[in-house]
């Protein structure tokens, strides 16, 4: 399996300054980048320098607006020139988002393509947030508002310049992990490791923004399987579109000592992961939901009342 | 789930849909206004009612809904909020 990251933020926060820097990495060179950039000309792939073992794969428009098929046929078409010997056996894809891109379609083309999911696997989102202007973008621009909310890791750049705008991005998404760094002197271990589980992130709590909020779901009692799926079925069908991601820790009635992962991105699900035993004491499941427009207790009184359904159901079986 | 839990999620749901309405505990149920003015009603059914869990009520008409999901799928409806994204989802098991 591939890995693939996705590097997004704002125009101008600086990705492509922390791409070439990496790519100049002897330990990092043997990295694939695929450059999106939104207009007719591509630019940003000639601005980065790559380096021999490296190389640059350029498609215009946004990925975000074209069709999700782009991301896919170019990743696929990549994989068969590695195989072929064509291009550089590169040991992992590094995808450059448009400034103005929202990354949830493009992990929905990551999450849902069968090939891709065979071949490639997304290790997760790399958020850059300009220290200078990040406050006022965030203010401004939904775009930069969800690349901040589907951060698995967040970059503060221009540090010297400004304080980082960490009120703004904490309010977005109050648990992903926060570096700064200045010139794109990152550290590309840090960046590009796996995403952390739900577990890792103990402290999400309700923050609202305008339109936006982060909802968080605990439970005592292990959850039917069932009444968990018909939960995030309605979820999916009531809330739609608004629902950005979910994320949880789940005790499941079945098999309460193996935690489930749930991860969605809008309405596609992920296949349940499932730990081999909870990472420590706390065995509550803990459900995060990004969303807009979405009553705060709606999910709750909801999954509350599907499983006094299915309590009620399984009494009357026997 | 008692009238006034019954309420609050319905009031949720209608927000969520972008509906001006305001359901209030009344009669064992909740009772509410679409935005046409139908008088609404929805009461938990009766335990002999099985599989009938819900009642959706309007003048002249009784709708069975054998769960919330099924009740707010019929709400929505009734409320003209237009029809929600149908899904199926599975859990997966882990391996023995």
């Amino acid at each position: 399996m591939i890995p693939v990251s996705i590097v997004t933020g704002f125009l101008g926060a600086g990705k492509s300054t922390l791409l070439r820097r990496i790519l100049r990495d002897p330990a990092w060179a043997d990295s694939a980048l695929i450059v999106n950039e939104f207009g007719e000309i591509p630019l940003d792939h000639d601005l980065i320098a790559a380096s021999e073992e490296s190389f640059v794969s350029a498609s215009t428009g946004c990925l975000c607006c074209v069709v999700r098929d782009d991301l896919s046929k170019t990743l696929l078409d990549l994989l068969r020139r590695r195989e072929a010997g064509e291009v550089p056996r590169y040991a992992r894809v590094l995808v450059e988002t448009s400034g103005l891109a929202d990354p949830a379609p493009i992990l929905h083309a990551l999450m849902t393509d069968a090939a891709l999911g065979a071949t490639h696997a997304l290790q997760g989102v790399v958020t850059l947030v300009d220290a200078l202007h990040g406050a006022a973008t965030l203010a401004r621009h939904p775009e930069a508002q969800r690349q901040v909310m589907l951060a698995d890791r967040i970059l503060v750049t221009k540090p010297d310049l400004a304080p980082a705008p960490e009120a703004a991005i904490r309010a977005l998404n109050p648990a992903a992990p926060l570096r700064a760094a200045a010139h794109g002197a990152a550290e590309p271990g840090w960046l590009f490791a796996p995403a952390p589980r739900p577990a890792e992130l103990p402290d999400w709590a309700a923050h609202h923004t305008v339109g936006l909020a982060s909802i968080v779901i605990e439970r005592e009692a292990p959850v039917p399987a069932l009444a968990l799926t018909l939960w995030m079925q309605g979820l999916a069908e009531h809330a739609g579109a608004r629902l950005l991601r979910l994320k949880g820790l789940v005790a499941l009635a079945e098999q309460p000592d193996r935690p489930a992962v749930l991860h969605a991105i809008q309405h596609m699900v992920h296949p349940l992961e499932w730990l081999e035993r909870w990472p420590g004491e706390d065995r509550r499941s803990r459900i995060v939901l990004i969303g807009e427009g979405i009553p705060r207790h709606f999910p709750a009184r909801l999954l509350a009342a599907i499983e006094a359904e299915v309590a009620a159901e399984a009494a009357r079986r026997g | 789930m008692t009238p006034p839990e019954l309420r609050d999620l319905l009031a949720d749901a209608l927000a969520l849909w972008g509906v001006e309405a305001r359901p209030r505990v009344a009669e064992d149920g909740v009772a509410l206004a679409a935005p046409d003015g139908t008088a609404l009603r929805v009461l938990a059914a009766a335990p002999g009612d099985l599989p009938v869990r819900w009642w959706l009520e309007r003048p002249g008409q009784r709708r069975p809904c054998t769960s919330v999901l099924g009740l707010l799928r019929a709400l929505r409806n009734a409320v003209g909020a237009g029809e929600g994204e149908a899904r199926r989802l599975r859990v997966a098991r882990p391996d023995p």
